[in-house]
Formats: C-alpha cells, sequence, structure tokens
C-alpha cells in the first residue's frame, strides 16, 4: 500500500504516535526508497512502537524477530524439521511399494519457516521488526546482509528464495554496540531522542485518557527534569511516564508536587542508586522548585 | 511524483557531491551508495523545503548519533543562499581578525621570564574576556611572580597549572550565568568542543574536568564500562549451535530404536576471557587515576573475570578491595589514605617483577592485560624485559595513554613501549570509549575458541 506524506503523517497521529515532521518524512522515505529503517536511541522513546504502529498504519501483519546473543540461522530464517522428515521416512519404509525420493524431503512441506523467511513469503506486503539488532552477533548481522539488500535468502537444498513481496524492515538498536558500516549502508537512518515536554504533554493525553492537560503537562515537566540529570543512570522512559500517569490517576492525585514524586518513586526510578540520588542530591524541593521556576529547569538546575 | 523540477538535477547534484566532500572531511564515512540514496530520497521531497532537504540528506548520509551532531552544524553552514555565503564570509573575516587581536594580546601579557606561556588557544582567549578586574588581578600576579626572589625556569609549569586552574574556574562561572547560551558566549569560542555537556566532556582532556563535572563525567564512566560488561558477560541465551554431535546424538537416541530422532550438536563454550587492568596511579597519573579506577570499578561490579591492580614503585592487588567495598568512594579512600602507591614514583619493572612473580597464576594465554600508564618510568630497560616476559606469557597487552598522541614522539619510552604492546590514546573520554567499543569489545569478540565440545557429555 503506498502513502502519501499526509496520510502518513495522519496514520502515526491516529494511532497515538506523537512525533514531529522529520521522524514521518523519514518514515516516509523509508517505505518509498523500499530501504530497511535502522532506528537508534535510549531505551523506552519508541523504537519497537513505530514497528508496531506502522503495521497498524499499513494494515498489516507485525512478523518481529528479537534479537539476542546466540541467534543464528535456524532460529531467524529456517530449519529442517527433522522429526517429520523421520517419520516419513519410517512410514516409507514400512509401506511397501512407496519410493521416497530425496527431494521430498527436502520440500517445502518440511520447512519450517522462522520470521525472516516468513515475511519473504509472506502473500502481502508485511512489517518485519528486528529488535535490538544490537544484541545479535556479528556473524548474524552480516548474514542479515543478504536479506536487507536483496531481499533474498539462499537455502542450499532449495536455492535462492526471492522476496514475493518486499516486506516493510524496521531494525531498532539501544547501541549497545557499533553496528558495522555495511548494515548501516543498507538502511536509511533515524536517532529517536527523548521527546519534548509539549510532544510528552501531548503523548499522555493521547495514551491515558481521563488525564488533564495540566496534570499532563506538569508530569511531562518532571519527566524531562529527571532525565535531563546526568547522574541518573536509567532515565524514566515513555512507557514509565504513562504508568506514573496512570497511577496518578489511579491515586486521584490531581495536583502533582514533589511529595507526590517522592511517594511514587518507585515507578519512575527503578535502581537503587536512582532513588538514593534523587533522595540526596534533587528532593521533593528539587522538584517543586523544577515546578515553580521552569525556566531554572530548562537551564539545567541540578541539584539542591 | 518528483518534485525537482525547480532545480537543474546537475546543479543539485554537483552541491551534493561538494556537501559530501565536507562530511567525508569531518570524518563520516560515506560511500557512492549513500549519496546514491540522498539523491533517490531527494526525489520524493520539495527540495524548496530546507527541513526537508535535511531530513532526507540526514537519513540517509548520516548513521549515528554523533554524525548526526556534525551533520547538523555542516549542513547549517553549507546550504545558505549565495548572499547569506559572502555576508558569513566578512562576518568570519572580522572575527578572525578580532580574535587573532585578542590572542596576540593575552601573548604578550601572560609571560614568564620572556616567553609566553604554554596555554592553550581557548585559555589565552578566555583570560582577554575577563572581567577587567580579575584580569588586572591574574596579570598582576603574573608579574609578581616573574619578578620574585630565586624564581628560576623550573617555576614556570607551576604558574601555568595557577594559571590554567583559575581560568578553568571562571570558565566555570561563565557558563553557568550564560546557561543554554550557544556559539557566542565567551567560554564558547572553542567551536569543535561546543555541543551539548555530554559531548564536551568526552572531548575534553580528562586533566582538565571539574570537580563540579564529576559526577556527570562519572555517570558517563558508568554508561561505559556497562557497555563493556554487556559484551563481556556470559551468554544468557541458549549457545549458538554449532556443528552436529554424531556420537552424543546416537547415544541420546538408543531407547529410539537406534532412528536418531533428537540431534545433539557441538557448542561454543562461553568466552572465559581473562582482563587484566594495570592502573598506574604515580604523580604524573594522579589526575587520570580517579577515572581510570571509576571505570575498573564499573567492570569489576558485574563481571567476574577480571583482576585489577594499581602500581607506581610497587603492584597493589586491587580485585579483593573492589569485591569488599560498597561503593567507588570509599574504594578511593581507601586507595589515596592507605596505599603506599598513590602519588608514588613510577617503577614498571618492579611492578611487573611483583606481577610475574606473585600473581603468575592469573597469567595465561587467555588473559588481556590493559595497562593504563603514561610510560614515564624509573629503570626502562628492565621494565621493557619485563614486558616482553608478560607478553609471551599472556593473549595481548593494550596500553591506554593518557598523553596526547601529538606528543608520543617526544618520548622514547612510548616508542620503547609500543614496540612491544598496542598502544591507544586515553586522554579523552572519548578516547577511553573508542578503545573499549572498538579494540576492547572486538577483541573479547573475537576470543571465542573455534569448536569446544560441550564438556563432559561427550562418550
Amino acid at each position: 500500500m503506498k502513502l502519501t506524506l499526509s496520510q502518513l503523517r495522519q496514520g502515526f497521529a491516529g494511532a497515538g504516535y506523537i512525533c514531529d515532521d522529520s521522524v514521518v518524512l523519514t518514515v516516509y522515505l523509508a517505505l518509498t526508497l523500499q530501504k530497511p529503517l535502522l532506528i537508534e536511541g535510549a531505551p523506552g522513546v519508541g523504537k519497537t512502537e513505530m514497528g508496531k504502529v506502522l503495521a497498524r498504519i499499513l494494515n498489516t501483519t507485525l512478523i518481529r524477530l528479537q534479537c539476542y546473543e546466540g541467534l543464528d540461522e535456524t532460529k531467524a530464517l529456517y530449519e529442517w524439521n527433522y522429526q517429520r522428515q523421520l517419520l516419513r521416512i519410517q512410514m516409507s519404509k514400512d509401506t511397501a511399494g512407496t519410493e521416497l525420493q530425496e527431494e521430498e524431503l527436502f520440500s517445502a512441506r518440511y520447512l519450517l519457516e522462522r520470521p525472516l523467511l516468513k515475511a519473504i513469503q509472506a502473500e502481502q506486503t508485511v512489517v518485519l521488526l528486528i529488535d535490538e539488532v544490537d544484541k545479535c552477533d556479528p556473524e548474524f548481522e552480516a548474514f542479515l546482509f543478504e536479506v536487507l539488500s536483496d531481499f533474498q535468502v539462499s537455502i542450499p537444498e532449495l536455492g535462492t528464495i526471492l522476496a514475493r513481496n518486499i516486506p516493510v524492515v524496521v531494525l531498532t538498536s539501544n547501541s549497545e554496540r557499533e553496528l558495522s558500516d555495511g548494515l548501516k549502508r543498507r538502511c536509511l537512518y533515524l536517532y529517536l531522542d527523548f521527546p519534548s515536554v509539549e510532544q510528552e504533554t501531548r503523548i499522555i493525553m493521547a495514551r491515558v485518557p481521563g488525564v488533564g492537560e495540566h496534570l499532563a503537562e506538569k508530569i511531562a515537566r518532571i519527566i524531562s527534569f529527571l532525565r535531563r540529570q546526568d547522574e541518573i543512570r536509567k532515565k524514566p522512559s515513555i512507557a514509565e511516564t504513562l504508568d506514573w500517569a496512570r497511577a496518578l490517576l489511579a491515586l486521584k492525585r490531581d495536583r502533582l508536587d514533589g511529595a507526590v514524586v517522592a511517594d511514587t518513586l518507585n515507578l519512575l526510578l527503578k535502581t537503587h542508586h536512582d532513588q538514593q540520588l534523587f533522595h540526596s542530591r534533587i528532593g521533593p524541593e528539587g522538584i517543586n522548585r523544577a515546578l515553580s521556576h521552569p525556566h531554572v529547569e530548562e537551564g539545567g538546575c541540578r541539584c539542591r | 511524483m518528483p518534485l525537482m523540477s525547480a532545480t537543474p538535477a546537475a546543479q543539485l547534484e554537483a552541491r551534493l557531491a561538494g556537501f559530501a566532500a565536507r562530511l567525508r572531511k569531518a570524518g563520516l564515512p560515506l560511500g557512492t551508495a549513500e549519496l546514491l540514496d540522498a539523491l533517490r530520497a531527494l526525489q520524493y521531497v520539495d527540495v524548496s523545503q530546507k527541513s526537508m532537504v535535511k531530513t532526507a540528506l540526514k537519513a540517509t548520509l548520516a548513521k549515528n548519533k554523533n554524525h548526526q551532531a556534525l551533520f547538523e552544524r555542516i549542513f547549517e553552514d553549507y546550504f545558505i543562499p549565495p548572499e547569506e555565503h559572502s555576508l558569513r564570509a566578512r562576518e568570519e573575516a572580522r572575527r578572525r581578525h578580532k580574535l587573532e587581536l585578542r590572542y596576540e594580546e593575552a601573548a604578550r601579557s601572560l609571560q614568564f621570564k620572556g616567553e609566553t606561556l604554554r596555554l592553550s588557544t581557548e585559555e589565552m582567549l578566555l583570560y582577554t574576556s575577563l572581567p577587567e578586574e580579575q584580569r588586572r588581578g591574574l596579570l598582576n600576579f603574573v608579574r609578581q611572580t616573574n619578578e620574585g626572589k630565586n624564581v628560576g625556569p623550573q617555576f614556570r609549569p607551576l604558574l601555568e597549572t595557577v594559571v590554567k586552574g583559575h581560568l578553568s574556574y571562571w570558565r566555570s562561572r561563565m557558563e553557568r550565568s550564560e546557561p543554554g547560551a550557544g556559539g557566542s558566549g565567551a567560554a564558547n569560542f572553542g567551536g569543535a568542543g561546543s555541543g551539548s555537556g555530554e559531548n564536551r566532556l568526552r572531548q575534553m582532556d580528562i586533566r582538565l574536568i571539574r570537580n563540579d563535572e564529576l559526577p556527570a563525567a562519572e555517570a558517563l564512566i558508568y554508561k561505559l564500562s556497562q557497555k563493556l560488561v554487556r559484551r563481556l558477560t556470559r551468554r544468557r541465551k541458549a549457545s549458538r549451535r554449532g556443528p552436529l554431535d554424531l556420537r552424543r546424538s546416537i547415544r541420546n537416541n538408543l531407547h529410539y530404536g537406534g532412528s536418531i530422532f533428537w540431534l545433539r550438536h557441538r557448542r561454543k563454550r562461553p568466552p572465559r576471557q581473562q582482563l587484566l587492568l594495570i592502573c598506574d596511579v604515580s604523580a604524573s597519573m594522579q589526575r587520570y587515576s580517579v577515572f581510570v579506577l571509576q571505570f575498573i570499578y564499573g567492570l569489576q561490579a558485574a563481571v567476574q573475570n577480571l583482576e585489577s591492580f594499581s602500581f607506581s614503585d610497587n603492584l597493589e592487588y586491587l580485585s579483593p578491595a573492589l569485591q569488599r567495598q560498597k561503593g567507588l568512594e570509599s574504594l578511593l579512600a581507601r586507595v589515596v589514605n592507605e596505599s603506599g602507591n598513590w602519588g608514588g614514583g613510577t617503577n614498571l619493572s618492579a611492578a611487573l617483577q611483583q606481577l610475574l612473580g606473585s600473581y603468575r597464576h592469573l597469567l595465561n594465554r587467555r588473559t588481556c592485560v590493559i595497562i593504563v600508564s603514561d610510560t614515564k618510568t624509573l629503570a626502562l630497560e628492565p621494565s621493557l624485559q619485563a614486558l616482553l616476559r608478560l607478553k609471551l606469557l599472556v593473549k595481548k597487552i593494550l596500553w591506554l595513554n593518557p598523553l596526547p598522541p601529538q606528543q608520543w614522539r617526544l618520548y622514547r619510552s612510548v616508542d620503547k613501549v609500543r614496540q612491544l604492546t598496542e598502544m591507544w590514546p586515553c586522554h579523552t573520554i572519548a578516547d577511553l570509549e573508542a578503545v573499549v567499543a572498538g579494540r576492547i569489545m572486538a577483541d573479547a569478540n573475537n576470543c571465542y575458541p573455534n569448536i569446544d565440545q560441550e564438556g563432559g557429555a561427550i562418550l
């Protein structure tokens, strides 16, 4: 399905994925040029969500390949159904008059399709989400080259399989390691940063029904303030912002100040180090100051 | 629908080629494939809109966060209307002329025994932008030192250190008083160094990082060390399959009456690389030592196969202390207060002899030794011999040198040590990051034995 730029923009807005125009344009170019889109950014900025939202906008299936150390072709591409092949051999031995050809054993019937092959063999254009590609081994990354550049895979027993429909490929990375130049060359690149206060306010309002604009804006400002503290190691993600907003609604807290933040800190800062740092260097007063003096907060007030 | 009819294609291609040349010069690895992608992308955007052109080019030409920051700067500089271009050139010439005048004024004022103090261009310019009273005070101090009794040339480094410290203090004050100031602030004329706070910290000499910037630097170091930790930790998921293990397959399928129903594969053994860090905490290295220790601490917190030592005139085994101590601050206090090493002289030879003697059991062909030192040591020749002996015992020696690479050729010791080890700069946090990401992590990846059979399970 071909989308225009404005249709894509409307699609993102309709799916509640709030982002700026440059993000939409980059996705549009990736779709138009039929190039994979490599998205990098801190954890929790909406990289994986982008793949899911695209599948919704394009009204198609999402096929997800979660990468991890040790992932190989048999988990990502295909594997022969060995047990079924064995049963077939046994059956042919037990049944007189049936002669089994080797080609039959290595046919599509005995092939277990894994996500990459599924995406290439799909009858319609699907979204292939290759999540956290930086976690896989460099050898597997090199293997991806063939799929991503030519949209084809080679299976020794069957030959080269060309994509029936070129899938929309979204790769995400948390930048745990630098990806190879070869992989990057085959992709368009998008770096997703944490949203601005204004954007995050809109995200909260779109995703958490019942939150008023005033509360949403305060939540976004506090989250933004916490993210700017260099010493905080695990910055709150958008998912944590939304969880916090939902929790505040459940607790019927329509006013937000430092004391409320301190009471619900477990939802925002999830390491002992970060929580200690909050109590020793920021505290409820620091939050109150940031809320009452947004210009000081923007300027980077660090601690009390 | 292509929208580039407003601009002749050839002109656009020429502009793009010029822009790509600028990006390449700045260090972006651009190939023909990227340029072709960029040209194709431009066919689908409205080229009369600068923001669209920028997004299209950024997505196709700049493929990591740092490169995108560089891209932004070069794009804004390159794609400007011709009239603005000449205006900017005139402004730039005027600005440069002013800076030259200011530099000359500073060079004339900040002298010791007739010679200009060795300060960076940034420091010289910072001096001229100080408040009048402060400038006069600093100048008086320099003059009084010049005129002091028994003040010989040996006082010059001390004077330079004091002046640098004073300027660093004022830079920090000026930055605080101008939050969010762009490139125009007095403290920001450094140009390439400006940008986000984290980026500036990454690029600056570790020695010059101020006390108030230490928490941010510590957080950055933590992030960096965690990157390394993730690569070194064992696989948490199923191991990658190796080739078919026929003997184990037959044995495990005996109860199926001879049919091999379940296949067994040989597996690669998880990497068991041994990292051994030796950190120089002698006087010449003191300022770097805190950072290196933080680095070591970040690794030690999550990796078991890591041994850490500090040395100056002898070797101290840090691993037990790192395992016991709850936090870095108490460790640093212990190292500084209790260790005889801190701030002493450097004797690499003695330290290595001790390593080869008392800690020989930690050295094997899987050990990657990382030495952090500026190579300035007593007894260079015996040190080199000990280094050679160490090299024969271990897989590899990586030497992280905090001296800027341009100074390496000035020291004979650096030259000699480089012949025996693989030397990398760690003058800045960015250097440290580069060597960790590019060399140490790559080393960890390449250390997998080719094919190892799963221990014990084989007939």
